[in-house]
């Protein structure tokens, strides 16, 4: 103890000299830029996938329905609804955000007298911070969730293009649990699935490495997952949440995964076994995805089923129609065969009209469903276009799975821009590179590049094949010299469209090329040959522009007659399957109905 | 100058060595010191035994703060319990949030990018400064020094501010995750931060001659609530509870972790192990923080990431393991205990904070023999935090 | 560093499973009957003077409790848990208050909160955070502590949520088509 001990406290009085140093007014006190303040939704970005709600720890957000904010494709209409009673301000549901949609204002005093009000819903409940330009967002690199699709390996152009070998790899286990490890779960793809696979459920099933679980999810709704798992258009991964700020869940990869990774008896054994015999008879025509879709649901309801098949295999367009390459004929023979385990009978080669009469069957069955698909080419109508070496790419792709020569040409000119397109292209251009050693295909098409009707992907790997794609080409006429095709001549297309938004193509005539090319190939859509109902029933059924007309459960005019599949919806494999399931219900409501009331 | 009542009188002992206590006798009074306290030592109460104005006998109770967060941790998502475990402490949240993510990180196999390393470093150094400003504040008003809790508060306002601007929250920062740590600095963060460090070491200064230089808090304070050295790891005593006594422990030199190998520094110890000495021994370690943030500054990475790639946190699953991370924060030695079980979820947290034996066997041992007025400098002088006991 | 420990220790007690997590820190399982020896052994002559925390783990599912003994050498800076297994059902273990008097508080606390008995420990049977309790011990696995919340608790009213997928299914195809 000193003198300075009891002197040295005093020093405290100077600080009567100093001005305060509290803030005068704190309620006008500007918070940080990067405060965690109050919510923000920015209802254009916000997808209603509810991963906030997931990863909220204090259980603090709802998802709820909001006026004016309907449900559709991609965004289920559902906003958050934060309980600021139990909201802690950790932000994980901004960092976690699918779309950046929900961020933080740093404002941070808010007045009410009633407590239920804090209760509100961002960017619908009206709030003056709803325009704040400062707070909390996520921020650059900050990623709670996979932003990056695993690779998928697949086969280079330059060793792919010399066979109709598979050029996808599929993904290894490791590879599948890490792109199953990115889905949220958040099932806003579900809805767009024509057949609502349960994708985040069997995505789960593969994290967890549970096949058989997987694999049953998958039978659940669609009996077609290997051929879907590889060729299905995957419109689900259009409106996956992870999209938005990377890419989407490869669901279809992962679908393919399950599929990949399971044996034939596994598969038979997760399906399992049919019902006890109904004792009905059903016929199908048509051994494409939709009919045996059907068969599989009908056979297993106990019904009796016969599939009727023209051509020498089942599978309908996904064998006779996709090449090899992107779909081998194995997995459609794994998947149909599953379909025979539970006693369906396909009789292949038995063109109905031909070998027995569509009145037999009706005779015969308790029921008939027509699956006949979209089997003939549709034509240009361009001038020369009757020449032989003027051929649909229907017609070609059946051959060529069959094997047939139908005289590869060494230079050829494809006209359309859909994925039958680029299939017809890319098997041309396997065919000449075998036979020629050289790809020489040109493909043209209405439509722009960014407009092409084919997936992107499939684009990308014709080029990568040696196609060249010419887009907005119109054609004009099949150049004729000497009795042989030389090539097609096009003119620039100006609209596809006219002001009523009819198909009506309009051209630039002064910008006209020449495309070289012995054969010319038409892909331009395809339509259904029903010739095989007969004068008198085709009479007799309903039509409606060129398609046989049928209620919501694919049943046509006649109470004994459905349809299903392509020729009443279009191509599609994955609707088909969709639809397969649809008929199947009301074919099944129907037998029943008919047995109680005898 | 030690101080030592008379004992001779009362109170006697049983055969069994305890205390004989006969309240009925009038000799005695029960008396509760809190949990409504006003000093800093927060929600916990002293049962006192006491015999005239001396405390004969002492027994902690804690739970006004308990909130099962263990149990919770258990219950949530390796993500989920990141925003929770800043709440076991208050003053300084930021070693419940880099002791959680370290451990999940360890047992994940994650490694951090090193400038997030050296952010967490800085974060630990700041929260250090500021729960030594409230502690300062809390010793001198224990013994009516009101003035020095208003000036230690401004400062901790100013660095809060400082922890606003790089968290984006005042308090509890849930800024140290899993993987890394949110974000980087703000654009003129380092000179503001100066700024800041110059008040606090003119505040510092302000209070070592007003407070340190002071008769009435030496007469109170020096010689009082001695820790002999000795009791140190039979107590478990860590950080400036037993540097004070001349036990030269701490985890920043003893066990570097993040990066305090690459800061130079030396431990602060004392060696009279009363309050006076802790006191002196915190104040100095505020000179110690302030430098090594300037240090920070000085030799942090300028770019790079500051998160590394963590599995999609929706369904992060940690393999079978258990582990143990510990650091030194401003009381002692902090630590979390992880176990996982190749679930979701963490099989079992535990958090060891210093407080937990600072503030129950060892005070019930120290208050004997005190006076009834020395007791709320006591419990500061240990500076312990009650919701680490009872998390 | 911690394999010579080991090896040394295992020359003198019977010893379980070695995990050497990080080259400062291992765990290790010892019995129970040779807890005590142990902790004596490493905290005289290997150095392991500080108790750095004591708790316990409930392995529900395997019928056992883990007692976690952390021990600390602050002169080498290495760690050492001690697992001690002991079975749920009648759970109880021998104090080691005599050993570090701060072990007293830890015991009071695990006797609270998971059941576990430590008889001799002074005050072991006062409560300690859970003044009042009258459930089961609510750090064991099976206190299911939202069950709890609810039958004790009342919900705040106007709370409800919706799944997005169920959303969208009642609103794009309600017939399930």
């Amino acid at each position: 103890m000193s003198v300075r001990d009891v002197l040295s406290p005093f020093t405290a009085w100077k600080n009567l000299f100093r001005d305060p140093v509290s803030i005068a007014d704190p309620l006008k006190r500007q918070a940080a830029p990067r405060y965690r303040g109050f919510h923000q939704n920015d209802m254009e970005k916000c997808i209603g996938c509810g991963t906030c709600e997931t990863i909220c720890q204090n259980g603090a957000i709802d998802m709820l329905p909001v006026e004016g904010i309907p449900t559709k494709q991609g965004d289920s209409g559902l906003r958050p609804r934060i309980d600021y009673g139990r909201c802690c301000w950790c932000a994980l549901c901004v960092d976690v955000c699918m779309t950046q949609s929900l961020t933080m204002s740093n404002a941070y005093t808010w007045v009410e007298s009633d407590p239920d009000k804090f209760r509100f819903t961002p960017g619908v409940d009206k709030k003056h911070w709803d325009d704040a330009e400062l707070g909390y967002v996520r921020p650059e690199g900050h990623r709670l969730t996979g932003e990056l699709r695993v690779h998928m390996p697949e086969m280079e152009p330059d060793v792919r293009i010399g066979s109709f070998a598979e050029i996808v790899d599929g993904y290894s286990v490791e590879q599948a649990v890490l792109e199953a490890d990115r889905c949220v779960s958040c099932g806003l793809c579900v809805a767009t699935c024509p057949t609502h696979m349960a994708i985040p459920q069997y995505i789960a099933a593969i994290r967890d490495g549970n096949y058989d679980l997987g694999l049953k999810l998958l039978y659940d709704s669609n009996p077609f997952s290997g051929i879907c798992g590889r060729v299905c258009t995957h419109k689900c991964e259009t409106t996956c949440a992870a999209r938005h700020e990377g890419d989407p869940i490869a669901i279809r990869w992962l679908k393919r995964h399950i599929m990949d990774q399971v044996t034939f008896d596994q598969i038979t054994r997760v399906v399992g076994q049919p019902a006890a015999s109904t004792g009905k008879k059903v016929a199908i025509i048509g051994a494409g995805p939709g009919g045996l879709t059907a068969a599989f649901d009908l056979a297993k309801q106990g019904h009796s089923v016969t599939v009727y098949e023209a051509l020498a295999a089942p599978g309908g367009m996904t064998r006779w129609g996709i090449p090899e390459y992107r779909l081998p004929y194995d997995v459609i023979d794994r998947d149909v065969d599953v379909i025979r385990s539970l006693g369906v009978d396909i009789r292949c080669n038995t063109r109905v009209g031909k070998d027995v009469s569509l009145e037999d069957l009706r005779n015969n069955n308790d029921a008939v469903l027509l699956g006949l698909g979209l089997q003939l080419g549709r034509a240009t109508r361009i001038p020369g276009s009757d020449h032989p070496d003027v051929r649909k790419a229907v017609d070609l792709l059946r051959q060529a799975t069959a094997n047939e020569d139908f005289g590869t040409p060494r230079q050829a000119v494809v006209i359309g821009g859909g994925n039958v397109a680029m299939d017809i292209a890319r098997t041309l251009a396997r065919l000449q590179k075998t036979a020629y050693g050289e790809v020489r295909v040109t493909l043209t098409a209405l439509e722009d590049i960014n407009h092409f009707l084919a997936d992107p992907e499939e684009i990308k790997e014709a080029g990568e094949e040696g196609v060249i794609i010419l887009d907005a080409r119109g054609p004009q006429q099949v150049v004729v010299e000497d009795g042989k095709v030389t090539g097609l001549k096009t003119w620039r297309v100006k609209a596809i469209f006219d002001e009523q938004g009819r198909f009506a193509p309009s051209y630039d005539e002064a910008d006209e090329q020449f495309h070289q090319g012995s054969m010319i190939v038409e892909a331009i859509g395809q339509m259904t040959d029903a010739s095989l109902l007969g004068d008198e029933l085709t009479e007799r059924l309903t039509w409606n522009r060129g398609r046989i007309q049928i209620d919501a459960g694919g049943r046509t005019s006649e109470s004994w007659l459905w349809a299903v599949g392509d020729m009443v919806h279009g191509p599609d494999v994955v609707t088909a399957v969709a639809d397969g399931h649809r008929v199947a219900a009301s074919m099944h409501a129907n037998l029943v109905l008919k047995e109680q009331s005898k | 100058m030690s101080y030592t009542p008379d004992r001779s009188q009362y109170p006697a002992k049983k055969a069994d060595g305890t205390l004989d206590i006969d309240l009925t006798s009038g000799k005695y009074l029960k008396l509760w010191h809190g949990p409504n306290h006003p000093g800093i030592t927060g929600n916990m109460s002293v049962e006192l035994t006491v015999c005239g104005d001396e405390v004969v006998d002492a027994k902690t109770h804690v739970g006004y703060l308990h909130r099962g967060f263990e149990k919770l941790m258990e219950r949530r998502s390796f993500i989920q319990v990141f925003p929770i475990v800043c709440r076991v402490c208050v003053p300084e949240p930021d070693f419940n949030e880099y002791c959680y993510a370290a451990a999940v990180e360890e047992l994940a196999g994650i490694k951090v990018p090193p400038l997030a390393d050296w952010i967490r470093t800085l974060i630990l150094e700041m929260g250090r400064v500021n729960s030594y400003m409230m502690y300062l504040g809390g010793q001198a008003g224990a013994f009516g020094l009101g003035v020095i809790g208003q000036w230690t508060t401004y400062v901790r306002d100013l660095m809060l501010d400082r922890f606003e601007e790089l968290t984006g929250a005042r308090i509890y920062h849930m800024f140290i995750m899993p993987g890394g740590v949110r974000d980087r600095l703000p654009e003129g963060f380092e000179q503001r931060m100066e700024e800041t460090l110059r008040e606090i070491e003119s505040t510092l200064k302000d209070v070592y001659d007003v407070m340190f230089c002071n008769a009435v808090f030496k007469k109170r304070s020096v010689g009082v609530g001695y820790i002999d050295p000795a009791l140190m790891d039979a107590y478990g005593v860590t950080g400036p509870n037993a540097r004070a006594g001349g036990v030269a422990k701490d985890v920043r030199r003893d066990q570097p972790y993040l990066v305090y190998n690459e800061l130079d520094f030396e431990p602060v110890v004392g060696k009279d192990s009363d309050i006076y000495t802790r006191a002196d021994v915190r104040r100095r370690d505020v000179t110690m923080s302030v430098d090594l943030i300037r240090q920070i500054l000085a030799k942090m990475p300028k770019d790079g990431p500051v998160m590394a790639v963590t599995p999609n946190v929706l369904h992060w699953k940690i393999p079978r393991g258990e582990t143990y991370i510990r650091g030194e924060c401003s009381r002692g030695e902090y630590g979390y205990y992880l176990v996982t079980d190749g679930s979701g979820f963490p099989r079992r947290i535990n958090v060891r904070g210093p407080s937990y034996t600072h503030a129950v066997a060892l005070l019930e041992r120290m208050i004997v023999n005190l006076n009834i007025s020395d007791v709320a400098g006591l419990m500061v002088s240990l500076h312990t935090y009650p919701p680490e006991i009872e998390r | 560093m911690m394999r010579a420990l080991h090896d040394r220790l295992n020359a003198l007690f019977p010893l379980g499973e070695l995990t050497e997590q990080r080259p400062d820190l291992a765990f290790l399982t010892v019995p129970r009957e040779h807890l005590r020896s142990i902790i004596l052994h490493l905290r005289d002559l290997e150095g392991f003077s500080h108790l750095v925390l004591l708790t316990a783990v409930d392995w529900l599912e395997e019928g056992n409790f883990q007692l976690t003994y952390l021990l600390s050498n602050r002169g080498k800076a290495v760690d050492l848990g001690l697992r001690v297994m002991i079975p749920r059902d009648g759970a109880s273990m021998d104090s080691i208050h005599d050993i570090w008097p701060t072990a007293a508080t830890y015991q009071r606390e695990l006797r609270e909160m998971f059941g576990i008995q430590f008889p001799d420990s002074p005050g072991v049977n006062d409560d300690f955070i859970l003044e009042g309790w009258i459930d089961m011990p609510p750090y064991r696995r099976d206190f299911d502590t939202k069950a709890f919340s609810a039958k004790t608790f009342k919900e705040r009213e106007g709370r409800m949520t919706t799944d997005p997928e169920q959303h969208m299914k009642q609103q794009l195809y309600p017939d399930g088509a």
